[in-house]
């Protein structure tokens, strides 16, 4: 069974933030969150590197280990899904996730948090799928359509890629040995447990 | 007077022992009859794998690789 990742090709991304605004777009995403945000590594010096950045649905997610009220699951294909239903807003997941992906919106104008939004890999939630208030609550569900998510779909300089783990790894790998460089698959240790070696 | 206060002071600690007796007695139903936290159950239906190799997934793949650029 296919092990879904995402991969940002450091070498290939120019910090265009269309993968940030075509998932704001996508989703409805309120203002102020961001499931998806690129980082710019060593700004303005040699080595200068911009990766794109969002949930990486963790293998032994670290935010479904401290959540309090256990409203992480992770589906078949390795995602790592949340229900607002059950979310309490407690930011335990925001402290515990090497990425930063949980996001928070203001609930009142005293600065009280409402329930955790993050990426869905594009995979909507627990509400049926491709209903009202599934894209509502977790926006549009674009793996029930047969798609992949659209900010690896529309990367301009194909450097975000998504989809089944190997497949994606075994693109990265080609792109490393036909440039003949790589700057390796950001993310991947801390998520995955495990990297991609070129030999 | 004496005996007044005497039947007052009984009348009041009657009171209070019926009320603490009662407050035990509730406290205990309560325990009796809590349940255990349940965890969240998602069920197969949202553990389900979502991802299908569509045309449009296989289409990605193909665009993304440099096997496309050679052909």
């Amino acid at each position: 069974m296919a092990r879904l990742k995402f991969l940002c090709d450091a070498n290939r991304c120019i910090d265009c933030n269309a993968c940030v605004t075509a998932c704001k777009n996508e989703h409805d995403v309120p203002w102020g969150i961001n499931r998806r945000r690129v980082v710019t590594i060593n700004d303005g010096k040699p080595g200068e590197r911009s990766v794109s950045m969002a949930c990486m649905h963790c293998t032994n997610a670290p935010c479904a280990a401290v959540c309090p009220v256990d409203c992480f699951h992770a589906t078949d294909d390795g995602l790592v899904l949340h229900s607002k239903e059950i979310c309490i807003g407690c930011g335990y997941c925001f402290y515990a996730c090497p990425f930063g992906a949980p996001q928070f919106p203001q609930a009142t104008n005293f600065g009280s948090r409402g329930k955790m939004d993050k990426c869905t890999y594009c995979a909507g939630g627990p509400d049926a799928d491709l209903s009202e208030a599934e894209y509502v609550r977790y926006g549009s569900n674009r793996l029930a359509e047969g798609k992949l998510p659209l900010c690896a779909e529309m990367c301009s300089t194909k450097a975000l890629l998504a989809g089944d783990g190997e497949i994606i790894a075994q693109i990265y790998k080609e792109r490393v040995v036909t440039r003949g460089y790589g700057s390796g698959a950001w993310g991947w240790k801390t998520a995955y447990g495990e990297t991609i070696t070129v030999t | 007077m004496s005996e007044q206060q005497d039947g007052r002071s009984l009348g009041r600690r009657r009171f209070f022992r019926a009320l603490g007796t009662g407050s035990v007695a509730a406290a205990a139903g309560a325990v009796m009859g809590a349940k255990d936290a349940q965890a969240y159950d998602p069920g197969p239906e949202e553990t389900k794998a979502r991802y299908r190799e569509t045309d449009d997934v296989r289409a990605f793949y193909r665009t993304n690789g440099y096997e496309t650029l050679r052909k």
